[in-house]
């Protein structure tokens, strides 16, 4: 904690952005499921509709927000999670060692990565073609169910449901994998900074070439 | 956040000129092609209310008699049996009451 | 259905629609299309219909974009067992809006119009023809007739011929079935202004089981009808028990013994007639086009535009000019009340030939009671209506837009411009 040797990996705009997004999105899916099987009485189903609304709505803000602050971390994001090699190929073939080392306690060989592995840019794929989905069909479904065509808005409801299902299910994963790499867990709910040793055997190629020393000024 | 107790950071400045125009053409197509397929669908909406309409005017337009006092099977059946419209079989067949639903019924 | 339905007499049906709880999502979208609030349960949660107030309209039917309304009420394979029974002769009404809606269900572009293939697939299905148009022009004779004698009477204190009562302005069309059934429902003060004339399906099933009778040679209770309608309110229509006016005249007048029978018998919908067809191998957008040679297919350009809002305006325009001047006219498009605006007016001064006075005669168009009537209706309750004679039809745009019609995935009745609406309760 104290080592001199960190790497300011999340800075304070992306773990406020992080917090929005863990506030609005947990409740839309624990309120979506719900809607979904539809268990509860018809009051309840009220309330669970205006709290899946409002954290929509507030999803929906969080992401613009970020956008335009963070337009240049979003491409940064963007441009690491749409960019394939064939490193990518070879990380999936042994699933980034994470089943050997989880199971086995084995350690093999695993492909250099950048910032993101080739899972966690998979993840980001989905999250952000899914994300964009949910918030446009999301915002349709919500306001204009009864006026654009009929069968337009059952395909938004089917896409909604399928994004919201791939995502709820990512979710999991990703706080099961989140909380496992309890470093990468304080940096982005703490202090945003993760060790620089760590890094270099985590992400060596990120450390390699994207990674300045602090400019002193 | 008064004492920096990290020494390195992401170079923030890591993406070419070519690379920055791709990636947001690539991300303005994304939101741009949904926006102009869903406007097209909507301003669609009536299309087909339209085209019934339409074709039902036509069917009228087609049609070799156009007023209903010229239909010739009416008048037919008017002389052979209705008698004349308003008459008393036309009350008894072609005519109706209405009823108070406010009140309980059954 | 548990609860006791207040607004139904014995022997009606309840409620023609109802919602699938399994399907419905709580968008509230029928909500914003029902005419009278009648769909329940709050955003988010699954809806269910209140028949008291449903008109049995469909809106909510074709509108739904998860297709969670259903219908409870299936005459298909009752219609299969009547064409199969040798004894029965079937026949059909068709409804104007019919023949450009149901070459949809068969792979044709919207709107087709085919009255010739629809003639063809029913005669192959072994279905009489009784063209619905015919008695729209019947309609207008006896409306039209009616609101001319009304219009005297207001205007030059005419009395009626048998020294009956006569109803007063402005008079209100009676061939959409959920109108008058929210008329019963919701202002029963407005009853007299109600057009005593029977919507053009009733009278068709009371003329073919009495003049229709004595054309085919059978005895009315061998003739089956079948109302073959845009709209789920007809089967509602069509199980009113005072339809038994074929039934009374023939035992009290020709002293025929049967059980009794009402006027239509059964009523599909166009999408129950595709289905029908379908079941019966019959691929009506491969028919023949058929001209049947019987009375009851001759009917003029002014019957069939009652699909179409503003058409049994327009056709009552065109036969009370001529009834009124004495004169025919010369260009019979009256253009004015054409077009998917909400409430249509306009005014015709002509000469009362009988009288030799000029008459102005006001008339309005309104269609989608959910979204246009308000107004319009508020004005007659408060005795300022600037207008003589209302024409009524619950859905947008008319019977051809009517909740019996093919769904077409690509559009909705929402007629104004798209705006959004933020459901919350």
């Amino acid at each position: 904690m104290h080592s001199k040797n960190m790497i300011l990996k999340h800075p304070l705009s992306v773990r406020i952005f992080h917090y929005l997004l863990v506030i609005s999105f947990v409740p839309l899916a624990v309120t979506g499921l719900i809607l979904y099987f539809k268990p509860f009485s018809e009051s309840t189903m009220n309330l669970t509709i205006r709290v899946h609304v409002i954290a929509g709505i507030l999803l929906t803000f969080d992401a613009l927000s970020f956008f335009m602050i963070g337009y240049k971390r979003v491409v940064l994001f963007l441009s690491r999670v749409f960019s394939i090699s064939g490193n990518d190929f070879k990380w999936f073939a042994v699933l980034g060692g994470y089943p050997q080392k989880l199971l086995l306690h084995k350690k093999v060989p695993v492909p250099p990565m950048g910032k993101y592995n080739s899972g966690q840019k998979l993840f980001g794929v989905c999250v952000f073609i899914g994300g964009v989905i949910l918030i446009f069909t999301g915002l349709a479904l919500w306001a204009f169910p009864h006026n654009l065509p009929r069968g337009t808005v059952a395909l938004l409801g089917h896409l909604h449901t399928i994004a919201a299902w791939a995502l709820t299910l990512f979710l999991c994963v990703h706080i099961f994998l989140g909380i496992y790499m309890f470093d990468d867990f304080k940096a982005m709910f703490l202090h945003g900074k993760i060790p620089y040793e760590e890094a270099k055997e985590m992400a060596p190629l990120w450390v390699e070439k994207e990674i300045i020393p602090l400019p002193k000024n | 956040m008064s004492e920096q107790d990290y020494k390195y950071i992401e170079n923030p400045l890591h993406i070419t000129r070519r690379e920055f125009i791709t990636i947001t053409g690539i991300i303005t197509a994304f939101l741009a092609l949904p926006s102009i397929w869903i406007r097209s669908v909507a301003t669609a909406n009536n299309d087909y209310i339209k085209a019934r309409t339409k074709n039902l005017y036509q069917d009228d337009v087609q049609s070799k008699i156009r007023v209903s006092h010229a239909n010739k099977s009416v008048a037919r059946y008017y002389k052979e049996f209705g008698g004349k419209p308003l008459s008393r079989l036309s009350e008894e067949l072609l005519h109706t009451k209405y009823i108070n639903r406010t009140k309980a019924l059954s | 259905m548990n609860v006791i339905a207040k607004t139904y007499q014995k022997g009606e049906i309840p409620g023609v629609i109802a919602i699938n709880a399994s399907v419905c999502k709580g968008c509230d979208a029928c909500k914003r299309h029902c005419p009278t609030g009648a769909i329940t349960g709050m955003f988010g949660a699954t809806h269910s219909i209140d028949v008291d107030l449903c008109l049995s309209c469909g809106q909510c039917l074709v509108n739904c974009p998860f297709g969670a309304p259903y219908e409870t009420s299936d005459a298909v394979d009752t219609v299969i067992s009547k064409l199969n029974d040798a004894n029965v002769t079937v026949v059909g009404i068709i409804a104007p809006a019919v023949r450009v809606a149901i070459g949809e269900e068969f792979g044709m572009p919207a709107g087709s119009l085919v009255t010739g293939k629809l003639y063809g697939a029913m005669k192959k299905a072994g279905i009489e023809i009784f063209d619905n148009n015919f008695t729209a022009d019947l309609t207008i004779m006896e409306e039209g007739s009616e609101f001319i004698s009304r219009a005297r009477h207001a205007v030059f204190g005419e009395k009626g011929e048998n020294g009956e009562p006569i109803g007063p302005l402005p008079q209100f069309t009676s061939c959409c079935p959920a109108w008058v059934r929210f008329v019963e429902t919701q202002y029963p003060s407005l009853i007299p202004h109600l057009s005593s004339a029977k919507s053009p399906q009733q009278m068709a099933g009371a003329v073919a089981k009495t003049y229709g009778a004595k054309v085919w040679g059978k005895p009315a209770e061998q003739i089956y009808t079948i109302g073959i309608m845009p709209c789920t309110a007809k089967k509602f229509e069509a199980s009113r028990p005072e339809f038994k006016s074929a039934f009374e005249y023939q035992t009290h007048i020709n002293k025929a013994k049967s059980e009794t029978y009402a006027d239509v018998d059964v009523v599909l919908t166009t999408r129950d007639l595709a289905r029908l067809f379908k079941k019966m191998k019959i691929d009506l957008a491969k028919e023949q086009d058929y001209t049947p040679e019987i009375l009851f297919a001759e009917y003029s350009g002014a019957g069939t535009i009652f699909g179409n809002t503003g058409g049994v305006m327009e056709a009552a325009v065109r036969t009370a000019y001529a009834v009124i001047t004495g004169n025919e006219l010369t260009d019979v498009e009256f253009k004015p009340v054409r077009g998917l605006k909400g409430v249509k007016s306009a005014s015709v001064t002509l000469k009362d030939s009988k009288y030799d006075k000029e008459v102005t005669i006001n008339l309005a168009v309104v269609h989608g009671i959910a979204r246009n009537l308000k107004p319009v209706i508020d004005q007659v309750l408060a005795g300022t209506s600037p207008y003589h004679f209302i024409e009524v039809m619950n859905c947008p745009a008319g019977c051809i837009n009517g909740g019996g019609q093919p769904i077409q995935k690509n559009g909705s009745s929402w007629i104004e411009a798209i705006r959004p609406w933020f459901a919350w309760k």
